[in-house]
C-alpha cells in the first residue's frame, strides 16, 4: 500500500476509523449569462452532505438524475474541488490538496465510469490504457510492466492476449472490464463506481456486479457505488444513501431501508421501482410522485423534497430538516417521517 | 377468443452490412388482441425494435424480406407508401425512447401535437389545437393551454414523453407501439409514464405493444409477453406463467441474474456466461446454446422452432420441448 | 499486490475472454488507411501530389538530365519559341526554358506551401490546445488574439509585409502563416473542447496524469485527424494565395521561378504565346484540385460517417 499522501490530522488513522468522512460538503457550479459572462447564480449540485464510509464496506448512493450523486462521487476523490465543507480520507483532510500531493493521493483512489465507450481513449490500445496508471506513478517498467498489465487483464476476466487491441473491438461488458483493470492498476483502497452497469446489457450486468464483489473481497476494497437502480444498489451495498437535490435524505442498511423507509422520498422511490414478478407487481401499492425534480439553481426553501412530497406541511418550507437518527445507523432528514 | 387486431406472420427483416446480410428479425410471428398490452422483452440487438419498426414500415435501411403484417384484413407489408402514411399516426401510433429527438425543436408543442389531426382528419388549425390542448391535459400536463405555446426544450424529459403520448393519441389509434418509452427517464418519472400508459389503455382501450429490456416493467404492465433473442422469439406466454415457470433457458437465466429489490438475503447473482451474440456471425443451431446451461447435442445443430410447451406457453428450446424441467443450483 | 495465485480463484467465463480474437488488431490509423486505399480517386490525387513533390525535390537532376537548361539561363535569341524541339514547353520573353522553370518553380511553390502549412499547424495547434485545455482567462486572451488576427484583411497585410520585407520563399511562407495559424487554432480549440468532455479525459485525470500527458497523449492523437485533413486541404488554398501574390508581384521575386510569378505579364503574352499561360496555370489548377480531392478523401477515411 502506498504511503498516504497527507499528514495525519491528530492521531494515527487505523482501519477501524472511517476510511472516508465527508462533512457539510458543498459543490456549487456558477451559472453565468450574457456577453460579459456575469455569474447569475449557482447550481447547488451538492449542498451540505455528511457521509461516512468505513474500510471495506460498500456504500450505495442513489437518486434521480441531477440529484448530485455523480458530483459527490467526483468530489470525494477530488476530481472536483469542493466549494465548502471537509473531506477526510484516512484521517487527513484532502479537501483542498493540490499539485504533487494530490497526484500521490490518486494512487489510493480510483473511479469506474458509466459509459464504457466514452471512458476509454479510442486511440490507445488496451495495454496503453491499463498501463497508463503504472507509467504515471512509475510503478513498473519494461517486462515487469508488461507482466502487471497481463495480470490485471486476467484479474478482470479478459484474455491477456488482447493487450494490443483497441477498445472498439470489444463489447460493452468487456470494455467495462478494461476500465476496471485501469482502476485497479494503481492498487487503490477506495473506488468510486459511477453507474458502472447501467449502460450494459441486462445479461452482462450480473457478470460485472459479481466481478466487482469478488475484487472487493480479494483486494479489500472500499466502494462508493453510485446508481439510479435501487435494486442493484441494494444488492451490492452494505448501506445506502438516498440523495435528492444535493442533499442526503436518508441513510440506512439495505434491507432496513427497503423494509422500513422513514423518508417519504425513499418510500416513493422504492415503490416506483418495478419488481420482476407479475404476482407481486399486481399486489403492490404505488405512491406515484407528482411533478418533476425542482431546479438545483433555485432549490425550494426548507426541505427540498417538499414540492413533491405527499406529507409536506407548512413547517417543511421554513426549516431544513436535519438528518436524525432512527437507531442502528438509520438516519433520515424529515419532520414528518413514516413509521 | 377475439379476432386479433394485428397479426405478424413469419416476419423476416434484414440489414445489409459490410460483413453480409444481418437477420435482425428472423421469422417472428405474434398476435395483438384488441385492448391488450403485449410486452416484447430482450436485450439490445435482439430485434425487438426492428420488429416494431417493420410493422410501421419504418425499418429502413432494413428490408422486409418476407412475412406478413395483417392489420384489419390488410397486409401492411404490401401497402403502398401513401396507404402506410394513413395507417401511421392515425391507426397505429408509435412513441420512442428519446422524446427529445422525436419532437421538432422549432415548432410550438401544441402545433406538433395537433399535426396528426390536421394531416389525417383535415381539421383546421384552431379546431386541431383545441383538441390537442384537451389531449395534453388528459396525459397530465398541467396548465395545458399555456404549455401548448412552449417549445419542446422547455419541457422536462418526462413531460416530453407525455407530449409524445398525447401526439400519438390525438387521432385515437387502435394500436400504440411504445419502444422503450421509459428507458431515458428517472424511476419516479418512469412510474408516472407507466401509470399513464395503463390509464390510456383502460380509458381509450388502445391495444399497446410495450417494448423494453426491463423485466420489471413488463411484469407490472403486460398480461402477455414475448421474449426475443438474436432476432427470434424464444419464449411467449402469459406473463405470470413465464415469470413463474420460464420454459426457455434464456428467460430462466435472465430472471435469475437480475438483482431484486425484494430479495431477502444477499446471495451472489447468477450471471449468464458469455456475450450476447454477434448477429453477423450467429452460432449454429439455437443462437443461445453457447451460453446455455442445459444445452444438449442437438442444440448446436438444429434451430428449434417455437412450439407449445406446457399449457399456456410457447418456447423455442429442444430441452424443454422434450419435457425437461429447468432447474439449477 | 495482485498475484497470480489469486487470479486462479477468480472465475473467468470462457466466452467473455474470447470474442475479439478472430480478427487481427486494428488500430484507428490502420482502418483509416484501409479506407483511404479503397478510395481510388483520392489515392490518385495523393500519388499525383507525391509525384510533383518528388519532381520538386529532384529539380536539379531533371534540369541536368531531361531539359539540359538552367532555370535562369537567358537566351535572347530564343525568346517566345513555341513548344517542341529543344524547348519541350517553349521559352519565355527572355528565352528561358519553360519546362525547366516549371520544375524549379514546383520547388518554390510546393516548398512555400509545405512550410506555411507546417508553421500554421504548429503555432495553431499549440495555441488552440492551450486555449481549449486550460480555458478561463487564457482561453479568452488567446481567442481574442485569434479574432484580431483573423479580422485583419489578409491581402493588405501581405502587401504591407512584402513591401517591408523583400519576400524570399521562407519569409513568404511566414507571412502567409502569420494569418493561417488563426484558423487552425480555432479548429483545434473546438476539437479540444469536445474531446475534453469525454469521460476518458476525466478517467486519465483520475489516475493522476499531468497536464502535459493529457495534452500530448490523449488530446493530440484525438485532434490529429482534424489536423491532417486541415493540412491536406490547406495546401491547395495556400498554393492559390501564393500564386495570387506572385502574380501581383508581391510574392516570390523574379528571377527565382515560381508557378505564380511565371504568370506575371501573362495578359500581355496571352495572345501570341499562350503556352506561357497554359502550363503554369494548368499546374496550379491540377495541384490545387488534387490537394482538395486528397483532403476530402482523407476526411472520409478518418470519419466514414461524414460520407
Amino acid at each position: 500500500m502506498p504511503e498516504s499522501a497527507v499528514k495525519p490530522l491528530s492521531r494515527a488513522w487505523t482501519t477501524a476509523d472511517p476510511l472516508l468522512e465527508v462533512s457539510d460538503l458543498k459543490v456549487w457550479f456558477s451559472v453565468s449569462s450574457g456577453v460579459l459572462q456575469r455569474v447569475v447564480g449557482h447550481v447547488h449540485a451538492v449542498d451540505g452532505v455528511d457521509l461516512e464510509i468505513k474500510t471495506g464496506e460498500t456504500v450505495g448512493l442513489v437518486g434521480e438524475s441531477g440529484c448530485g450523486k455523480s458530483t459527490l462521487g467526483r468530489a470525494v476523490i477530488r476530481l472536483l474541488e469542493p466549494t465548502g465543507g471537509k473531506i477526510l480520507f484516512k484521517g487527513s483532510d484532502i479537501s483542498h490538496l493540490r499539485g504533487e500531493r494530490l497526484r500521490a493521493l490518486r494512487r489510493d483512489m480510483a473511479m469506474i465510469f458509466q459509459d464504457p465507450y466514452a471512458s476509454l481513449d479510442p486511440r490507445q490500445t488496451v495495454g496503453d490504457i491499463v498501463g497508463e496508471p503504472i507509467d504515471v506513478h512509475h510503478l513498473a517498467k519494461g517486462k515487469e510492466r508488461q507482466d502487471r498489465i497481463q495480470e490485471l487483464l486476467r484479474v478482470v476476466g479478459l484474455n491477456p492476449r488482447f493487450v494490443d487491441r483497441y477498445p472498439h473491438e470489444f463489447s460493452g461488458g468487456q470494455r467495462q472490464r478494461i476500465g476496471i483493470a485501469r482502476a485497479l492498476a494503481v492498487e487503490p483502497s477506495f473506488i468510486v463506481c459511477d453507474e458502472p452497469i447501467s449502460a450494459l446489457d441486462v445479461s452482462i450486468q450480473a457478470q460485472i456486479i459479481n466481478l466487482l464483489e469478488r475484487l472487493q473481497s480479494k483486494f479489500n476494497l472500499t466502494y462508493l457505488f453510485i446508481a439510479h437502480d435501487l435494486s442493484v444498489v441494494k444488492h451490492i451495498s452494505n448501506r445506502i444513501a438516498v440523495m435528492y437535490l444535493g442533499k442526503i435524505m436518508e441513510v440506512a442498511g439495505g434491507s432496513q431501508l427497503y423494509r422500513r423507509p422513514r423518508h417519504p422520498y425513499t418510500a416513493s422511490l422504492l415503490s416506483a421501482i418495478p419488481i420482476p414478478d407479475p404476482v407481486i407487481e399486481l399486489r403492490r401499492e404505488r405512491t406515484i410522485l407528482q411533478g418533476d425534480v425542482a431546479s438545483p439553481i433555485n432549490p425550494p426553501s426548507g426541505c427540498r423534497f417538499r414540492t413533491r412530497c405527499p406529507r409536506a406541511q407548512e413547517h417543511c418550507a421554513e426549516e431544513v430538516p436535519p438528518l436524525e437518527s432512527y437507531g442502528d445507523e438509520h438516519r433520515a432528514a424529515c419532520f414528518y417521517p413514516l413509521d | 377468443m377475439t379476432q386479433p387486431l394485428l397479426e405478424v406472420q413469419d416476419l423476416h427483416t434484414v440489414f445489409s452490412t459490410k460483413e453480409g446480410w444481418v437477420k435482425a428479425v428472423d421469422g417472428v410471428s405474434f398476435e395483438l388482441h384488441p385492448g391488450e398490452t403485449l410486452g416484447i422483452v430482450g436485450e439490445s440487438g435482439c430485434g425487438k425494435s426492428v420488429t416494431a419498426l417493420s410493422i410501421m414500415r419504418l425499418q429502413r435501411p432494413g428490408l422486409i424480406k418476407s412475412g406478413r403484417v395483417m392489420f384489419k384484413g390488410e397486409d401492411l407489408t404490401k401497402a403502398t407508401e401513401a396507404e402506410m402514411r394513413e395507417v401511421r399516426g392515425r391507426e397505429i401510433a408509435m412513441i420512442f425512447q428519446d422524446p427529445m429527438t422525436s419532437l421538432n425543436p422549432v415548432f410550438r408543442t401544441g402545433w406538433q401535437v395537433a399535426e396528426p389531426l390536421r394531416l389525417h382528419h383535415g381539421w383546421n388549425a384552431k379546431k386541431s389545437l383545441t383538441s390537442a390542448i384537451n389531449m395534453l391535459g388528459k396525459v397530465g400536463i398541467p396548465s395545458a393551454v399555456d404549455r401548448a405555446e412552449d417549445y419542446p426544450h422547455q419541457f422536462s424529459g418526462g413531460m416530453r414523453q407525455r407530449v409524445m403520448i398525447a401526439m400519438g393519441l390525438t387521432t385515437t389509434p387502435e394500436v400504440l407501439i411504445a419502444d422503450e418509452p421509459t428507458t431515458a427517464l428517472d424511476v419516479t418519472i418512469q412510474a408516472q409514464i407507466l401509470d399513464l400508459l395503463r390509464h390510456v389503455n383502460q380509458e381509450f382501450g388502445t391495444a399497446t405493444i410495450l417494448i423494453t429490456h426491463n423485466l420489471g416493467v413488463v411484469a407490472g404492465m403486460c398480461k402477455r409477453i414475448i421474449v426475443m433473442y438474436a432476432g427470434r422469439i424464444v419464449e411467449a406466454g402469459p406473463t405470470t406463467d413465464v415469470f413463474a415457470h420460464p420454459k426457455h433457458p434464456y428467460t430462466w437465466a435472465l430472471l435469475r441474474s437480475i438483482p431484486r429489490l425484494d430479495a431477502e438475503r444477499h446471495e451472489p447473482l447468477k450471471p449468464i456466461d458469455g456475450l450476447p451474440p454477434n448477429l453477423v456471425d450467429l452460432p449454429s443451431g439455437c443462437a443461445f446454446h453457447p451460453r446455455c446451461a442445459f444445452k444438449i447435442e442437438k442444440c448446436s445443430r438444429d434451430v428449434p422452432a417455437l412450439q407449445r410447451v406446457g399449457d399456456t406457453q410457447l418456447s423455442a428450446c429442444w430441452v424443454t420441448q422434450a419435457g425437461t424441467e429447468l432447474k439449477g443450483a | 499486490m495482485i498475484g497470480p495465485s489469486r487470479v486462479a480463484e477468480l472465475d473467468m467465463p470462457g466466452a467473455a475472454i474470447e470474442g475479439a480474437s478472430t480478427r487481427p488488431a486494428q488500430s484507428y490509423w490502420n482502418e483509416s488507411w484501409e479506407r483511404l486505399r479503397a478510395n481510388r480517386i483520392g489515392m490518385a490525387a495523393g500519388i499525383l501530389i507525391l509525384i510533383f513533390a518528388l519532381i520538386a525535390i529532384l529539380a536539379p537532376v531533371f534540369s541536368a538530365v531531361l531539359t539540359h537548361f538552367q532555370p535562369q539561363t537567358i537566351d535572347l535569341s530564343q525568346t517566345f519559341s513555341p513548344p517542341g524541339g529543344k524547348h519541350l514547353l517553349g521559352t519565355d520573353e527572355l528565352g528561358r526554358d519553360t519546362l525547366t522553370r516549371l520544375i524549379w518553380g514546383a520547388r518554390v511553390t510546393l516548398g512555400v506551401a509545405l512550410l506555411t502549412v507546417a508553421v500554421s499547424l504548429t503555432v495553431g495547434t499549440a495555441v488552440g490546445m492551450m486555449a481549449g485545455y486550460y480555458g478561463g482567462w487564457l482561453d479568452d486572451l488567446l481567442m481574442r488574439l485569434v479574432d484580431t488576427v483573423l479580422a485583419i484583411p489578409a491581402i493588405f497585410l501581405f502587401i504591407l509585409m512584402s513591401i517591408l520585407f523583400r519576400p524570399t520563399p521562407v519569409s513568404l511562407a511566414l507571412i502567409i502563416a502569420s494569418v493561417g495559424w488563426g484558423q487552425v487554432a480555432r479548429l483545434v480549440r473546438g476539437e479540444v473542447l469536445s474531446v475534453k468532455q469525454r469521460d476518458f479525459i476525466l478517467a486519465t485525470r483520475s489516475i493522476g496524469a499531468r497536464h502535459l500527458r493529457l495534452m500530448l497523449r490523449h488530446l493530440l492523437p484525438n485532434v490529429l485527424p482534424v489536423l491532417i485533413v486541415a493540412a491536406s486541404l490547406g495546401v491547395g488554398q495556400i498554393i492559390l494565395i501564393e500564386a495570387a501574390l506572385d502574380f501581383l508581384g508581391l510574392g516570390i521575386q523574379p528571377p527565382t521561378p515560381s508557378w505564380g510569378n511565371q504568370l506575371t505579364n501573362a495578359e500581355s503574352y496571352f495572345f501570341h504565346s499562350i503556352w506561357l499561360v497554359n502550363f503554369p496555370g494548368l499546374l496550379i489548377f491540377v495541384t490545387v484540385l488534387a490537394s482538395n480531392v486528397f483532403g476530402n478523401a482523407i476526411r472520409d477515411a478518418f470519419d466514414p460517417r461524414l460520407k
